[in-house]
This record gives C-alpha cells, sequence and structure tokens, in this order.
C-alpha cells in the first residue's frame, strides 16, 4: 500500500515538472460600490491549490494558466470568477453581499455556499467568537446560535454543558460531537477561542448523518485558523480584568438566624447579638484575569504558515482556585505543485489547576452566621460548641483542601490533497490526539473541626492517559455540466482510541514538602491501586452526493455505513442514511419582477443518526470476587468472599436518532434582512434506560440497562439579522435568535419511572422520567399553602401525621385519600427549557466599535435544594427570613422556620421560575488612527474594554440560575459554583 | 514522457479508488475484533477454594448496610418502643414513619429492607445450590451447606417478622421459570416450614466450636438457639424447651460484667453464641464497612446520633439495674473509658451497646470495630425461662430468669403465677436484650399486645394492620401485582 502511494504521488511530480503553461498575471481587488482595495482578498486559479491574498493595496502576482479561471474570494463580499483569457493584468470589483447566504459554510469533509445548504447548519465566525472575553470556545457562542442551548458554570477550565436541539440522551452522551479539523475530540476546553477561523453546528440529521454513529446529538465542527498568503502578519491580543460574583443570595445574619432557630425550636437555642459572619465573604474573593495570544501568519504562494501561543491565568472567584492554561499551535500548509497540497496543523495544550473542594459553596450557604471562623483559641469555628449540630466549616474545608490537576494533549492532523483531471479531488488525512491528565489530592492528618477530621493522611494520585487516531481518505468529483451541478464524495474513516488510567493512593505520606508526596513513602498496607483501560475501534465508510439543477433545486444525499469494536461481531454495523431537497424560490421565473423577496429558498430533510457513546455493559456472566462487602472476618482474619450477584443484562446497542427538518430562508430590503425560520423533530429511539428488578432476585444492582426509551425533542428556531449598508463612517448589524424545544418521553419499554436527583437528606428524589412527560421532570408534591392554626391541619389530610405544625406546608391530597403519601405526587416543574433566545448587535462609528449581546431564557424551572436540604440548624436566606411564616395570618406562601419532616420532601414550594435574561457581553473598542500607527510601524492598534455577564435579571432565588446536571437530574440546584461578571481591558496589535 | 503521462491519465481514478476505498480492506475483518480491556468471563464453583469463598460472602454481607444498618434498625428499633429516630431533627425524617406507624408501601427504607434480605438469600443460595457438585472435601462441604443453611435461616426468619407471607427462593436455576423469575408470596407457614427444616438439618453437622481462626463461623450453639427463638414465634413450648436445654448443655455462661458483653474485649466471649464479626481491616476501609454502631454513634463527637433511647426505655428498669447504665449514654456522662460526652450533644441519650471508646482506631470511620450482637446465652436463658412457665415449670422458670438477673445486680424473683411471671420474664427480656440485635417489636406482635402497648404511648398502631410492615410498592408494581398488600395498606 505504501508503495502504491509512493508510487502516486512520483507519477505527479512528473505531472508537475512537465505540465505547467503558465503567465504571471498581477491585478487588484477592489470594492466596487467606494473602490477601496480589499486587503487579503483571495485570489485562486480555479481547480488548483494555487493562490495568494491581495496586499495593502488590494494587489496580488500570481502564476496562472493562461486559460484558467481566477477565483476572488472576500468575506462579506460576493464571490467572483474571472477567466484569464491570456490578460496579464486583471482589476477585480468585488460587490458586497450583505447577506450571509454567499457565505461558505464548513460541512462534514468538505465546504458549502449557505445558500447550497439544504440542511440546518448555523455558522460562528472567529470575529464573533473573539469580541469577548470567554474561555472556553463553547461558552463563546453562547446566546448566538438558534437551536444551541448552552449551560455556563462559573468554575474556571470547566466546559459547559451543551445541548443541541434539546436532550436526546440520558445515559448515553447528551453533549455534541466534536471535530476539530476533522480530528475528533471530547471537548474544546484545549482550544484558545483566538485560534478558531470558524465553529459550524449541525443541527439537522442530513447535514450531520456524514458523521453516523456518533452524530445523534448534533455535531460541532471547528476550523482553526490558517495561514494565507502575504506579509508576515504579527497580532497581539491581550487583557487583564476582573471577576466579580454576581447575584449573591444574601443570608440571615446572626440576629436574623437567632430569632429563626429560636422561633423553630420553640426556646432560646442561640443568643441574640452575637458578632456575625458572612461565610460568603470568608469563601468567595474577586479574582483576577490575564490572557496573552500571540500569533504570526502569513505566506506565499506555495507555503503557508501560522503560528500562535497563548498564555491564561484565571483565578477562581472562590478562594484559592486557579486555572492555568498554555496554548501552542503550529500550522503549515504546502502547495506541492498546482495539483498537491500537503499540509499540518498541531495545537498542544497545557493546564494545571488549584482545585477548591466540591461542596464548599454549599457549606456556606448552611453555615451559621453566628459561628465564628475563628475561636479565640484560634482553632476553628465549630457549630457543635454551640449546640447547633454538625456543619463543616467552609473557611477550615478551603484551607485544607489540597488538590491540583495539570494535563497536557496533543491535537494533531496532516493531509495530503491531490486534484487530477479537473474534477477530482483526493485528500487522505492522518489525525491524532494524545492527552494526559493527572491529579493529586492530599488530606492532612488532622482535626479541624468535630466533623472535618482525617485520623490519618492520604495521598491520592491519578494519572489517565487518552489516545485517539484517526485516518481518513475522501475522494471528491466536482462537475458543472449545463444546468447540471455534481459534487460526489466518497471516503473511508478508521479510528481507534484508547486510554488508561491508574490511580493509587495510601495513608500516612508524611508532607514535608512537595516533593515528599508520593505514594511510595506511604504505609505499604494501605496502598490501593486501580488500573482501569479501554480499547474501540471505529470502520466507516460515507458518500455524499449534492447536486443542484438550474441552480434552484438542490439534493443532499448522504449515506454513511460505521461498525464499532463495541457492539457484538455480527450486529456491529448500522446505515445511516439521510436526504436533504432545497428549492430557491426567488429564482424561479415567476418570482421575477416581485419586490419582496431578495431570496426565498424551502428545505427539508431528513436522516438517521446514531449515538455509540453509551455505558460499558456486561453482558457475560461474572463472579464478584472483588467485592470488599463479601470480605469475611474469621477469628480477627479478612478472608476473601465471592459469589454470582449480577443478572445478565441484554446487549446495549447504539441510540438512535431520526429527524425530520423544514426550513425556509429568506432576505429583504436588498438583502439587509435576512430571516431563516426552521421546525424540527427529533427522535430518539431505543435510548438506553434503566429498568428495575424484582428485589427477589437478589442481585446486587437492582436495575439493569437496556435500550429501553424513547424520546422526542420538537421545536421551532427561528433567526433574523439586519446588516446596515456599508457606510464608511457608520455600519452596525443586529441578528436575533429565538429557539423553542419541547421535550418528552414517547415510551418506556417497561413503562417503569425512574425516579433520581436523590437529595443528601433523607433519599428525596425530586425528579422523574416517565412516559408522557419531559426528561428528568420535578416530581413531588403540591403545596397549597401553610397551615395557619391546628384547627387548619385538623381538617386536612395531614391531621393524622404526627409533628405537622402551624407553618407547616398543606399538601394536596391529590387522589382523595385523606391521607398524604407518595400516591400525591405529581410532576411540578420541568428543567427543560421551553425557550431561549438571545440578540447580538454591532455597532461601527469611524474608529469607534461597540458591541452588546443579550441572551435568555425561558419557561424553565429549577429545583432550590439549598432551601431543602436540611438536617436541623442550617443557616436560612434573608428572603426566607423576610416572607417566613411567622404566627397566622404572616404567610401563606413561605413555611415557617422549623423545615423538616414532611416539609422538606419534594414540593412545589421548592420549584422556582429559572427563566433569566442576562447582558453576555458589551465592548468598547477604538481604533488609533492609521497614520498614528504607521508611524509606530504598526498596522494596526486597538484598546477595548468589555465586561462579561455584568447583569442577569431573574427571580430566582439562588446564585444563578445556570444549574446545569445530568439529564435526569438537570436543574437540581445544590452546590453550583456561584457566576461572576468579568470586566476586562485589552488591547489588539497588529505589525 | 508523454507515453507515461497518458497512462498514469488513465490509471489515476483507479489508484485513488483503491486508495480510498482499499486502504482498510486488508484489515476489515480483524480491526474491529478489539479484545475487552478488562476481566471477562470466570469460572467460579469449581473448586473448595470457590465454596468456602461462596459461604464467606454470606458473612461479609451481614455487615452490609441494609442488613446491618438503616433498613434493619428502621425497623426493629425504631418501630420498637425502646428507641426513636435521634440525631438532627432533619435528618433522615423518614424514620419517624417507622416510629408513628406512618410508613406507606412506598417508603424506600421497606424497599431497601427487602432487597437487602434477599441479596442476602442470593448469596446462601448459590452457596446451597452450587457447592454440592464441587469436588472436596466432604466434611468441609458439609459443613459449608450447614453455615449457607443457618444464615438462610436467619434472613427468611427476618423477612416473615416482618413481612408475613414472602416468596420463598430455595435455590438457583439455570433456566428459571416464569414463576421463579417473578415469585408470588408464599404462605408465612412454609416459610417457617423451611426456617425450621435448614436450622434443622444445620444443628446437626455444625460444631459446637471451631478453632480460634474460625471464630465467628455458625454453630450448633446458634442454629439451636436460632431454631427455639423461630419456635418461640410459633409458641411451641416444648421444643424452645427442650432446645433450650440443650443448648444450656453446650458450655456456654454469663459474662460477670453486663457491661462488658458490649466492649470489644468482650466479643466472642463464653457468653456469645453468634455475631456478626466486624473490624477495622487497615488499608481496606470497603471491608471495614459496619455502620451498625457508627449511625448510633454520639453525634457531632462520634457517630450519627441515631436511634436513641426512648424515655420509656429509660423508666423501665428497676432501681438499682446496671443494665440501664450500660445501656443508655447520657449527655455529659463520662464513660468508664474516660470518654466525656458533649455537653451539647445534640440527643440527651444514645445506645451504649455501640459505644465504642475513642481510643479504637477511627482510620475507616467510627466504630468499624463493633461486632453485632445476634444471640447470646442470656436470651437462650430468657427464652427457656419463658418456655417453662408456659408449660408450668415454674421453678425450672425462675432459676433461668433470675440467673439472668442476678447478673444484672438484681434480686430473685419468686412470683410463681403464670401470667405474672410471664410479664415479669416478657419484662425482663426488654431491658436484658434492649438495642441489640433488635427483637423488641416482634415480640410485642409475638406477645400479642402490640396495640395495646403502642397505643398507650400514644401511637397510631392499628391492630390487624401494623402487625407487619407493608409489601414494599416498588416490588408490587415491579411483579405487576403478582406481589399483593397486606391488607389494611
Amino acid at each position: 500500500m505504501k508503495r502504491k502511494f509512493l508510487l502516486f504521488l512520483c507519477l505527479f511530480w512528473v505531472h508537475l515538472v512537465f505540465a505547467q503553461e503558465n503567465i504571471t498575471v498581477t491585478g487588484k481587488v477592489t470594492d466596487a460600490t467606494n473602490g477601496q482595495p480589499l486587503i487579503g482578498a483571495g485570489v485562486q486559479v480555479k481547480g488548483t491549490t494555487t493562490g495568494v491574498q491581495a496586499d495593502a493595496e488590494g494587489n496580488f502576482t500570481l502564476s496562472a494558466p493562461a486559460n484558467g479561471t481566477l477565483v476572488v474570494d472576500y468575506l462579506g463580499y460576493e464571490r467572483q470568477e474571472v477567466p484569464i483569457n491570456n490578460q496579464t493584468t486583471l482589476n477585480i470589483q468585488l460587490s458586497p453581499s450583505a447577506t450571509k447566504l454567499t457565505e461558505v459554510v464548513v460541512t462534514g469533509y468538505g465546504t458549502q455556499e449557505k445558500r447550497d445548504v439544504t440542511g440546518s447548519i448555523s455558522s460562528v465566525k472567529s470575529e464573533e467568537l473573539t469580541r469577548q472575553a470567554s474561555q472556553n470556545p463553547v461558552s463563546s457562542i453562547q446566546g448566538k446560535v438558534a437551536g444551541v442551548q448552552i449551560s455556563n458554570t462559573g468554575q474556571p477550565g470547566a466546559s459547559p454543558t451543551v445541548r443541541i436541539r434539546g436532550t436526546g440522551s440520558i445515559l448515553g452522551r447528551a453533549e455534541p460531537l466534536y471535530v476539530v479539523d476533522g480530528t475528533i475530540v471530547d471537548n474544546l476546553s484545549f482550544l484558545n477561542p483566538a485560534d478558531i477561523e470558524s465553529m459550524e453546528i449541525l443541527k439537522d440529521a442530513s447535514s450531520a448523518s456524514i458523521y453516523g454513529l456518533r452524530a445523534a446529538n448534533g455535531v460541532i465542527l471547528v476550523t482553526t485558523k490558517r495561514g494565507r498568503t502575504g506579509e508576515p502578519r504579527i497580532n497581539y491580543n491581550g487583557f487583564v480584568g476582573v471577576q466579580r460574583v454576581t447575584n449573591q443570595v444574601e443570608m440571615a445574619n446572626a440576629n436574623e438566624y437567632a430569632e429563626l432557630i429560636n422561633q423553630k425550636e420553640g426556646t432560646e437555642l442561640v443568643e441574640p447579638n452575637q458578632p456575625s459572619t458572612d461565610w460568603y465573604d470568608e469563601i468567595l474573593r474577586s479574582a483576577l484575569i490575564t490572557n496573552h495570544q500571540l500569533s504570526f501568519s502569513g505566506g506565499t504562494d506555495r507555503l503557508s504558515y501560522s503560528l500562535s501561543g497563548g498564555y491564561l491565568n484565571q483565578e477562581g472567584i472562590v478562594d484559592g482556585n486557579k486555572y492555568e492554561r498554555v496554548t501552542a499551535r503550529l500550522q503549515t500548509d504546502f502547495n506541492v505543485s498546482d495539483h498537491v497540497k500537503i499540509g499540518y496543523n498541531g495545537i498542544f495544550y497545557d493546564y494545571n489547576s488549584d482545585d477548591v473542594p466540591t461542596g464548599v459553596v454549599y457549606q456556606a450557604y448552611v453555615m451559621p452566621p453566628v459561628i465564628p471562623v475563628f475561636k479565640e483559641d484560634g482553632n476553628y469555628g465549630d457549630p457543635i460548641d454551640y449546640g447547633l449540630g454538625t456543619f463543616g466549616n467552609p473557611r477550615a474545608a478551603l484551607d485544607w483542601y489540597n488538590q491540583k490537576s495539570d494535563g497536557q494533549s496533543l491535537t494533531g492532523n496532516a493531509f495530503g490533497e491531490v486534484k487530477f483531471l479537473e474534477n477530482f479531488t483526493f485528500r487522505t488525512s492522518f489525525g491524532l490526539n494524545y492527552a494526559i491528565n493527572e491529579f493529586r489530592n492530599y488530606v492532612a492528618e488532622d482535626s479541624l473541626t468535630s466533623t472535618q477530621v482525617a485520623r490519618r493522611s492520604t495521598l491520592t494520585r491519578s494519572k489517565s492517559k487518552a489516545t485517539r487516531w484517526l485516518f481518513e481518505n475522501t475522494l471528491t468529483f466536482d462537475k458543472q455540466f449545463g444546468d447540471h451541478e455534481l459534487t460526489v464524495l466518497l471516503g473511508t474513516s478508521s479510528q481507534e482510541d484508547r486510554n488508561e488510567t491508574l490511580a493509587g493512593s495510601a495513608n500516612d505520606v508524611p508532607f514535608e514538602s512537595e516533593g515528599s508526596l508520593y505514594l511510595n513513602l506511604g504505609d505499604p498496607e494501605t496502598f490501593l491501586i486501580t488500573n482501569s483501560a479501554g480499547k474501540s475501534t471505529l470502520l466507516s465508510y460515507f458518500g455524499r452526493v449534492n447536486y443542484s439543477f438550474l441552480n434552484r433545486y438542490l439534493l443532499t444525499a448522504t449515506l454513511r455505513r460505521d461498525g464499532s469494536s463495541k457492539f457484538p461481531e455480527d450486529e456491529r454495523f448500522d446505515y445511516f442514511p439521510a436526504v436533504g431537497l432545497g428549492w430557491v424560490v426567488s429564482d424561479e421565473p415567476f418570482m421575477e419582477g416581485q419586490q419582496i423577496f431578495d431570496y426565498f429558498k424551502l428545505r427539508g430533510s431528513w436522516g438517521k443518526l446514531g449515538n455509540s457513546d453509551i455505558p460499558a455493559n456486561i453482558t457475560v456472566r461474572v463472579p464478584d470476587l472483588d467485592n470488599p462487602i463479601y470480605i469475611a472476618i474469621l477469628g480477627g482474619i479478612p478472608y476473601p468472599g465471592g459469589t454470582y450477584n449480577l443478572a445478565v443484562p441484554p446487549t446495549l446497542f447504539w441510540e438512535v436518532v431520526k429527524e425530520t427538518d423544514i426550513g425556509a430562508e429568506f432576505a429583504f430590503f436588498n438583502n439587509k434582512l435576512t430571516v431563516e425560520a426552521d421546525w424540527y423533530n427529533r427522535a430518539t429511539e431505543d435510548a438506553v434506560f434503566s429498568t428495575p428488578l424484582l428485589g427477589s432476585q437478589g442481585t446486587l444492582s437492582s436495575e439493569v440497562l437496556g435500550n429501553f426509551a424513547d424520546f422526542r425533542n420538537r421545536g421551532f428556531e427561528f433567526v433574523a439579522s439586519w446588516n446596515s449598508d456599508n457606510d464608511t463612517d457608520f455600519s452596525y448589524t443586529i441578528s436575533g435568535n429565538f429557539s423553542t424545544n419541547n421535550n418528552e418521553v414517547t415510551a418506556i419499554a417497561t413503562d417503569l419511572p425512574q425516579f433520581s436527583g436523590g437529595l443528601p437528606v433523607g433519599r428525596i428524589f425530586t425528579s422523574v422520567t416517565r412516559v408522557g412527560d419531559p426528561i428528568g421532570s420535578f416530581y413531588g408534591y403540591i403545596v397549597d399553602g401553610i397551615f395557619q392554626d391546628e384547627q387548619e391541619i385538623a381538617g386536612s389530610a395531614q391531621a393524622d401525621v404526627t409533628g405537622v405544625a402551624p407553618g407547616d406546608f398543606r399538601y394536596r391530597d391529590l387522589n382523595g385519600d385523606n391521607i398524604i403519601d407518595a400516591r400525591d405526587k405529581t410532576i411540578i416543574g420541568n428543567p427543560n427549557p421551553g425557550f431561549y433566545y438571545g440578540l447580538n448587535t454591532n455597532f461601527r462609528y469611524k474608529s469607534w466599535d461597540f458591541q452588546l449581546d443579550l441572551q435568555g431564557v425561558g419557561d424553565v424551572d429549577i429545583y432550590n435544594a439549598n432551601k431543602g436540604v436540611r438536617f436541623g440548624n442550617e443557616n436560612y436566606t434573608k428572603d426566607f427570613y423576610d416572607n417566613r411564616w411567622n404566627g397566622p395570618g404572616t404567610s401563606n406562601e413561605y413555611p415557617g422556620p422549623n423545615l423538616k419532616d414532611a416539609n422538606i420532601q419534594s414540593n412545589s414550594w421548592f420549584v422556582e421560575d429559572g427563566s433569566y435574561i442576562r447582558i453576555r457581553n458589551i465592548q468598547l473598542g477604538y481604533a488609533l488612527p492609521t497614520d498614528l500607527t504607521k508611524r509606530w510601524k504598526m498596522e494596526g492598534i486597538r484598546f477595548f474594554v468589555n465586561a462579561q455577564n455584568p447583569v442577569t435579571w431573574f427571580d430566582y432565588t439562588g446564585f444563578t440560575p445556570e444549574v446545569g446536571g445530568p439529564p435526569n437530574s438537570a436543574g437540581v440546584d445544590l452546590n453550583v459554583y456561584p457566576l461572576s461578571a468579568t470586566y476586562n481591558f485589552g488591547v489588539d496589535v497588529n505589525f | 514522457m508523454e507515453k507515461i503521462f497518458k497512462k498514469v491519465k488513465r490509471k489515476v481514478p483507479v489508484l485513488a479508488f483503491a486508495l480510498a476505498l482499499g486502504a482498510l480492506y486488508a484489515c476489515d475483518k480483524d480491526f474491529l475484533d478489539v479484545e475487552p480491556q478488562a476481566a471477562t468471563e470466570e469460572t467460579f464453583f469449581e473448586t473448595e477454594e470457590d465454596a468456602i469463598r461462596s459461604v464467606n460472602a454470606i458473612y461479609g454481607n451481614l455487615r452490609e448496610w441494609k442488613v446491618a444498618a438503616f433498613a434493619h434498625l428502621a425497623l426493629t428499633h425504631v418501630a420498637s418502643d425502646n428507641a426513636e429516630k435521634g440525631s438532627d431533627p432533619g435528618d433522615a425524617a423518614f424514620m419517624n414513619d417507622f416510629d408513628n406507624f406512618t410508613a406507606s408501601p412506598t417508603q424506600f427504607i421497606l424497599d431497601d429492607y427487602w432487597t437487602g434480605q434477599y441479596q442476602a438469600i442470593n448469596l446462601t443460595n448459590q452457596a446451597i445450590t452450587n457447592i454440592p457438585p464441587i469436588p472436596m472435601d466432604e466434611n468441609l462441604k458439609n459443613r459449608l451447606i450447614a453455615e449457607a443453611k443457618f444464615l438462610r435461616a436467619h434472613h427468611y426468619f427476618n423477612l416473615v417478622r416482618a413481612f408475613g407471607d414472602v416468596p420463598l427462593i430455595t435455590k438457583i436455576s439455570k433456566e428459571p421459570t416464569a414463576e421463579e423469575l417473578n415469585p408470588g408470596r408464599t404462605p408465612k407457614e412454609q416459610v417457617y416450614a423451611q426456617i425450621i427444616t435448614d436450622l434443622d438439618s444445620a444443628a446437626m453437622i455444625l460444631p459446637v466450636r471451631y478453632g480460634a481462626a474460625d471464630v465467628g463461623r455458625a454453630t450448633k450453639g446458634a442454629a439451636l438457639s436460632l431454631l427455639a427463638k423461630v419456635e418461640m414465634y410459633q409458641k411451641n413450648w416444648q421444643q424452645v424447651f427442650d432446645l433450650t436445654q440443650q443448648v444450656m448443655g453446650l458450655g456456654y455462661s454469663l459474662t460477670p460484667k453486663y457491661y462488658d458483653i458490649f466492649r470489644i474485649s468482650g466479643e466472642n466471649n463464653s457468653e456469645s453464641i453468634f455475631e456478626v464479626q466486624a473490624q477495622t481491616i487497615p488499608g481496606n476501609c470497603g471491608a471495614s464497612n459496619s455502620q451498625w454502631a457508627e449511625t448510633q454513634g454520639v453525634r457531632g463527637q462520634f457517630g450519627w446520633g441515631f436511634f436513641i433511647p426512648t424515655t420509656d426505655l429509660e423508666n423501665a428498669y428497676e432501681p438499682g439495674d446496671e443494665r440501664k447504665d450500660a445501656t443508655i449514654l447520657y449527655r455529659g456522662e463520662v464513660t468508664p473509658e474516660g470518654d466525656k460526652i458533649n455537653d451539647n450533644a445534640p440527643n440527651p441519650r444514645y445506645n451504649q451497646k455501640a459505644y465504642v471508646p475513642a481510643s479504637v482506631t477511627q482510620e475507616c470511620g467510627y466504630a468499624k470495630d463493633q461486632n453485632i450482637r445476634i444471640l447470646r446465652y442470656a436470651e437462650v436463658l430468657l427464652m427457656h425461662a419463658e418456655a417453662a412457665n408456659e408449660l408450668g415449670n415454674t421453678q425450672a422458670a425462675l432459676d433461668a430468669l433470675n440467673q439472668v438477673r442476678n447478673r444484672a445486680g438484681l434480686s430473685d424473683v419468686t412470683v410463681t403465677d403464670k401470667d405474672e411471671l410471664r410479664n415479669i420474664i416478657w419484662h425482663e427480656r426488654r431491658v436484658e436484650l434492649a438495642l441489640e440485635s433488635g427483637d423488641r417489636f416482634f415480640d410485642l406482635v409475638r406477645q400479642g399486645r402490640a396495640a395495646e402497648v403502642f397505643q398507650a404511648q400514644g401511637k397510631n398502631f392499628i391492630a390487624g394492620k401494623h402487625e407487619v410492615f407493608p409489601i414494599p410498592q416498588r416490588q408490587i408494581d415491579l411483579s405487576a401485582g403478582k406481589l399483593t398488600q397486606n391488607p389494611g395498606y
């Protein structure tokens, strides 16, 4: 094979040496409306890889066949094809295209003009990504794309939750597939947004089906920046900023707390008039953020390159939290000849973080304010000393937590591309993804408070390694004959994934310095090792036909055949077909002369997708030999046990999504207004879901997994953009998007509901997944007010329940049996948003630019578990203090402070409106006059100030309405890392 | 040159196709055959070692959370009048449903109890079904099966007392029938018959005692004592009398000081008949997993603070009864081992039988070394006394009873009236065994006075309903209604 390939290359070398008959063409590219030069416009010889970019005056020079054709491209302008016809000078004028419809979008294994696309693909370009200060590329598209819901977390370095067109999987991966320059990756946290050229979101099945078995929850394609022909460009972009917590929840102070507890207890348990500790002040801080990015790019007509390095240092707003990231990228494309191009890119990522304990934010929420951070003797304040119960001191938790994580990854890709026989392109590509992650955690031997005790020190270290390679070969045929235009793609792909984790722990490792934290210094008797690994392969064949007739009847047909080693030998392949149809109505003769539409396209698609990223399942009967609970202690000596205790579940297969999409695209007012609307119906079939087993079978696990459930997501998406005239002094764009989604469980094989969202108190389940309702719906009692007096209790269904007192919740007796029990529970909320939207604006006046982005979510609920996880004397919010029931007639909404027993059962009082609207980003920029910068030998300098998430409006009484969580217990707020606003000042310099 | 070029031109598409599609053709077949990166099918129940391990698993499982801790303690301690929930008021508030008899069939603790016992029964059935064909030492084989049968009886006794009729599963089928996959409830008489059969055959084979390396295994005495208790629940007084008589001849004796029974030094002593063995195993906290004592330890100081003695129990002790101080650990008290109990502890009293001094290792958590006392000689004496009284053998009853009383620092009882003596023995049984293995609730039901006692304490006990707990609704649902509910629920 290798020899054949070399032969193949050799033969083409011959071709390039002997087959050229070129002339030199020079020219200038300008704006047709005002004659301004178009700096950096792309000029390419059609059917070849030869191309240059116009320089600062718009001039270009290149060598091309005398009878060839030049393709001239500039972002925001109509593409033009200019026949050379032996001319050596060509001046080309491009007309601005206000519409995005001529934009080129990246599809899987190819590109297409937006106007030819028959599916639903959203595209976000680099300037939109970089004009805000998000550290994660996915976070930066929040609110910018219809049909894509992104929930951020405030934790530095953490990836946001992404749902494309709703939640399509519960136990499998519900996130989209990420493809960076053709390489499949698990998330995008290794990428600096400034390195991205564009992100394409493939939302419907016909766009995504080219990724077959892994595309069920949508695909995000990332194209990183590549060097362009022209003078070397150096760009520095940097900012410094400060992050501050927003919407901090105000807690009761010492006095208010004393009043509440004493009311609850009916005696003076807590002395009033004590000094008050604001626990949030003790753990939260204003945090600094610094970001630098230096890039270098350029190229000749043969070679282009781009090279960049980035450094980010972000403190978390929880004291002690820090995240540091270094990214480096190197990319080179080499045009070996007119017909052969090779290239590679490599992205290196390194991070390290100082972690904070999970739960510390919740600890600060519950810790009584009467407890001092430190006692007079210098020890940490402890509620047990005050008879208030057992709470961890959050400050002690932070001070004593010692965990560091770090990791490196290399994501790279090398390709070779050959164009031949005018219409054919063959491309081979090899991608590699190599990642190492490690962490170490050290718990020192100490006794901080009565609950924060470590009798022995414990050191835990973990290292994991993942490697993946991907080898892909595609052959593209592209030809126009008459009114027919045809592109055919054929390809194969093979992929291998390996991962391994090795972790160990030991007691009694002394802490002398970081250098003493190695396991071998601990007590050998306590060594504990875990080691696990995984390996899988994927083999695929795929093909796609894009056909258009008269440029107005469009067809895309895709078929992918995927086989994965994860599944049994004879059942591991599946076909993923898709078809998309488009009709450019505005190009029909009967539309000629109409003044309304500049452009009007109807499109529809259907396709099938798969999700193979599902939990591993044991399908053979294996004895349980390692279970520590089976160790018998006899005569003081432990002896291992063993038995069979599993039900052998059915083999798990991939989840299948079948999606229909119907859309329309319009352009009005001379292409200034573009509108796009979609309706979709995504049906997930055979989703992995658990079904319970009869207890009498005696199996260790009370459930088995199977392809037991079907879900459905259905909704509308609507996008409208207004682009002003390209006036030299003033221009602006305003773009809005609005999406709805309706999620429903349509079938469960066993008809049995799955309860989830168990709270740490009393195994209270907040959520249910059952047929006919959305995934993870909140489930509990309906509160019908507050019992005002004993009489009301006596007349209610709770009359016989001991301990019910005035100030408690009155629950609705749904089945009317005069008893309140689990049979009175019902759906009390939905964590899946009904709609979400964004508004993005961009204004430019002379050297000033201004952006304002808004984003919001509506028709969604949050279960505020912070209020309900109560063991006894936890603190309350100020809101609770102000509004609580405090004697007959004081409140029929808030209960009294005695929140225990029946009061903390899952109920509608804990369910709150989770809608919000937020200023996502405001930025003001000023570019220094070019004559000044020229004097300093610079192309340009721009200064900017921005604020990210400065204001969020919501009614929810927690820190943030962006709660997240796994699909079947989403929206349950317990210890969510607070969100922060970031204020930055930065500079962007081009040399 | 031109010739070559033409030739190439014709061949290019072919070559390209070969590359694109053929690249992987050769390796297609085995490329997707990936070795699993974990253990695959293993064989078990083939050697003597496997047989031993399968029985070890049943012993180990006695420490399991549902079997030893929350579910068990909810249905025994909390449901009785000896203990109430304790701990912080909001923590595990559902426990109050067991105190007040308001637990509905959907209460998850019931499901935990049910599944916990059946998981244990699966372990016994695996051993009893799969050990016989193993070629191994026959004596050892028979003993292992006998141990498994004793333990199966123990778990079925727990189930039948809690729920009445329950599915009776006694073997593992290679190809289970529909009935075996979804078994209905077997009448409790049949369940008791199976328990008696298991204990009879276990008692015949099990040795009276083991060597030091096997301490903790079921003995003949354990099988006979449990059988006596099972017969007592059937009111087969002659059998109870004979069986306890037999046990009394096996060499057990009372520990001189009552307090010492519940200390680590008192584990497996001459009074002990069967205990769940628990221990801190350095470096293996997964196996140091008994939470029986941790859940009951002083909250904020040692453990979680649940299942605290009621005032009713506190008041039940006669003046001068040493057992009161040994059973109830008071807020602020200083223990004989020198631990000062927090003055600010959230509850006034804790179970002192679950107390382990602070000096004992806590590297895997509090009180992982505390064995759970299931059967001890004092109970055999009290069963003997109860049976003797029922049979009219008053002197034998008084002799046995007074042995227990004298050890507690109390004087002899001389009452000879049968009904009066019965009440005295019942009372003695309560204070002697309070907050141990948890017979109090079931004793009250057996004695036919549960409604009377609980109603007098103001609880919602309804006669004819609350003698048994409801079948977990979840299990009824899963069985598609094959399992029926107990009356009144």
